[in-house]
């Protein structure tokens, strides 16, 4: 875990030391558009690139989100690395635009960005800079985890020079999102995480057994939207389609932020504990996306599916109280 | 108490737990067992059969019917021609290689005893027809605990329709909700034994009551509960602390097991105390071994003792999961009849049991 060595979690001495580098491989998306807005307004971090995926859009859409977002958070010069359009083995991606709206960002419809992506794909992005800066650069995985086994698979040092994955996906023990079995993400690409999951690189994964406990309610928003925030207009018209949906939906009068709190794990990983242990990814049947940590607790009596590989962490518990200040505070943050 | 004994068949693969689980079953007032039936899982099925006339000898309960049950899982039996197109085919799994845990039971299933052989027999019918005969002569009034893979028990699904609706209630033993499993990090040895029978099983609209080991590992007897079950003048207190060594020896090796609070023992041990004798009072904090058995057997006995929750269970049958049950609440539309799934012991309850 992150302690105070490497400068992350020590506001005093930030100015000291250098900024995290970071690359946010994303599908903006509601959550995602607030964690990249947040990240830009986090003066510990420096998002070194965007890389973009399908899942809550389409990985063109994705593309021309982030651009969007780079522009409006004042970054218009970060680059914009575009990613797979499809997973790796399943043809045409799922794309939740019943809980983004059909742009992504809540129905907003906003005028196109004047910037563009680079020619560089996302792996390839991924690659040049985290061997430009061997166990400097941190990534923080918002959506179906594609480009980054592409970025495994291509380079094969890639795992180890990666200073640390944050992974948003899967559910520990719990139940999913898009079935009993598999959270979003993982489903939109099961192959992929498996492959990430095992790669041997230095991996937080926050399930949403964790995030599902921190939600935004609806007098958070309505605090939101008479605050000083920079984006705190944009945010709240953007978040409205969101919240009906989790009305319908979960019955909650206020938003999951699934990938704020991500972004917190990396920052703050102080805020949270977890479990090591190795994580694989059902492929088949009818599980298909299920993520299953081996917490440990047996001596096998023979191989499994799970010996041999290197464990991650897993995020186990959460304090929900000051993740949820941290993240007002930064969306509220003039 | 004084309501007419619930019928009882057991489906075992004995096995040292489902030995602890018979005897105390034989000497529950609450239960008549009006028959064995067997299958593979601790040991191979013909083992089981031989186990299981043993244990009716040591008890002195030889009119109890044996009834031998499958050798092969559901994939692999012949019961599963399937038409298609006209054309039978005849389904094999490549993956229905039996795993047999002689490592955890010993290779003659009750702790390397090497008792003699009995003399009695199994009788003609196999376990699917006797299960199915017994459900459609009382029917709702007959309760199986499955002790060990699902096949007999899926196979008395598929031969009869009726089946589903004759059986009072099925209590199975096995799954691990929400936890590791104990065969690999997916998957319970019992639903791994035979992933296709389960899911049969957990779908077919019976009533099913599965007790997974996310319960059974809460129900510990300890290293000074079988020193003081050893002491004891129980009928079967000391062939229990025979058979139990192997036991104990695997849990030493495999798990870390500490002794778990009295509350979770309880009423393990008042069932004990009746089974085994007059004075045991469970309160060792040692290493010990899990109950998976004799806890499913006693959900049975008293469902008063458990508490549970509705819901559809699956049952993964491929993949690296294969084996892997998952539990589906969220709907409150499950509620007729369902899977219940056990998720914690009433302690209370347990209490007043054991002052009885």
């Amino acid at each position: 875990m992150s302690n105070c060595d490497d400068g992350l979690v020590c506001p005093n001495n930030c100015s000291a030391k250098q900024r995290e580098k970071i690359i946010i491989d994303t599908d903006p998306g509601i959550d995602d558009s607030m964690t990249i807005l947040m990240a830009f307004q986090t003066p510990e971090v420096e998002i070194i690139g965007l890389t973009t995926i399908f899942g809550n859009v389409t990985t063109k859409d994705a593309t021309r989100n982030a651009l969007l977002l780079c522009e409006a958070a004042g970054y218009p010069y970060v680059p914009v690395a575009e990613g797979s359009p499809e997973p790796l083995k399943r043809g045409e991606p799922r794309v939740a635009d019943f809980v983004h709206g059909s742009d992504g960002l809540g129905n907003l419809f906003l005028p196109s960005p004047n910037s563009k992506k680079i020619d560089k794909s996302a792996s390839e992005f991924l690659v040049e800079k985290v061997s430009e800066y061997p166990g400097e650069v941190s990534i923080l995985a918002l959506g179906p985890l594609t480009n980054l086994a592409l970025a495994v698979k291509r380079d094969s040092t890639f795992a180890s020079k990666v200073k640390r994955v944050v992974v948003l996906g899967g559910s520990f023990f719990a139940l999913g999102n898009v079935n009993p079995a598999a959270e979003a993400n993982i489903y939109g690409d099961p192959e992929a995480a498996d492959v990430v999951f095992t790669s041997g690189a230095n991996i937080d994964i926050v399930g949403i057994n964790i995030t599902t406990q921190v939600k935004l309610k609806d007098d958070d928003l309505e605090e939101l939207k008479q605050s000083e925030g920079k984006h705190a207009k944009f945010l709240y018209d953007m978040c409205k389609f969101y919240r009906d949906w989790h009305v319908k939906s979960d019955g909650v009068y206020g938003i999951f932020l699934h990938d704020p709190v991500s972004f917190v794990a990396l920052v703050r990983p102080e805020l949270f504990t977890f479990k090591k242990g190795v994580v694989r990814v059902e492929t088949q049947g009818i599980c298909v996306g299920h993520t299953l940590m081996d917490q440990g607790l047996k001596k096998w009596n023979t191989s499994n599916p799970w010996t041999d590989y290197s464990p991650v962490s897993v995020t186990w518990t959460v304090d929900v109280d000051k993740v949820l200040n941290y993240i007002k505070k930064t969306l509220m943050k003039p | 108490m004084a309501a007419e004994p619930k019928k009882i068949i057991i489906d075992t693969d004995p096995g040292i737990d489902d030995a602890m689980a018979i005897l105390v079953a034989l000497q529950s007032p609450e239960v008549e067992v009006i028959g064995l039936t067997t299958i593979y899982g601790n040991v191979y099925t013909t083992l089981a059969t031989r186990n299981a006339l043993h244990l009716l000898e040591i008890a002195g309960r030889t009119d109890i019917p044996v009834a031998e049950g499958s050798h092969v899982t559901i994939t692999c039996s012949p019961a599963i021609l399937t038409i298609y197109n006209n054309v039978f085919y005849l389904i094999m799994d490549k993956g229905s290689k039996l795993r047999i845990a002689d490592f955890v039971h010993g290779t003659d299933g009750l702790g390397n005893q090497n008792f003699p052989a009995p003399n009695g027999k199994p009788i003609e019918q196999n376990a699917a027809e006797f299960l199915v005969e017994q459900a459609s002569l009382y029917p709702g009034k007959v309760t199986v605990v499955a002790l060990g893979p699902l096949t007999n028990i899926a196979l008395a699904i598929q031969s009869d329709p009726a089946f589903v609706k004759n059986i009072g209630q099925i209590v199975v033993l096995g799954g691990a909700f929400s936890v590791n499993g104990n065969v690999n990090p997916a998957a319970e040895a019992n639903i791994f034994g035979d992933p296709d029978a389960a899911d049969i099983v957990f779908t077919s609209g019976a009533d099913v009551l599965a007790v997974g080991i996310n319960v059974t590992h809460q129900v510990v007897l300890t290293d000074s509960d079988l020193d003081e079950l050893a002491k004891c003048n129980g009928k079967f207190a000391k062939y229990l602390d025979k058979i139990l060594g192997v036991y104990f020896g695997y849990h030493h090796d495999a798990y870390s097991i500490k002794g778990l609070s009295l509350a979770k023992l309880a009423f393990l041990v008042y069932y004990l105390v009746h089974a085994c004798c007059s004075d045991f009072t469970g309160t060792g904090t040692h290493i010990g071994v899990f109950l998976h058995d004799p806890t499913a057997l006693l959900a049975a006995v008293d469902p008063s003792l458990i508490t549970y929750t509705e819901g559809v269970v699956r049952v993964q049958t491929i993949g690296i999961t294969r084996g892997l049950t998952l539990f589906y609440n969220k709907q409150k539309r499950f509620v007729q009849q369902g899977v219940q799934v056990l998720k914690s012991l009433v302690a209370q309850k347990m209490g007043q049991l054991v002052q009885e």
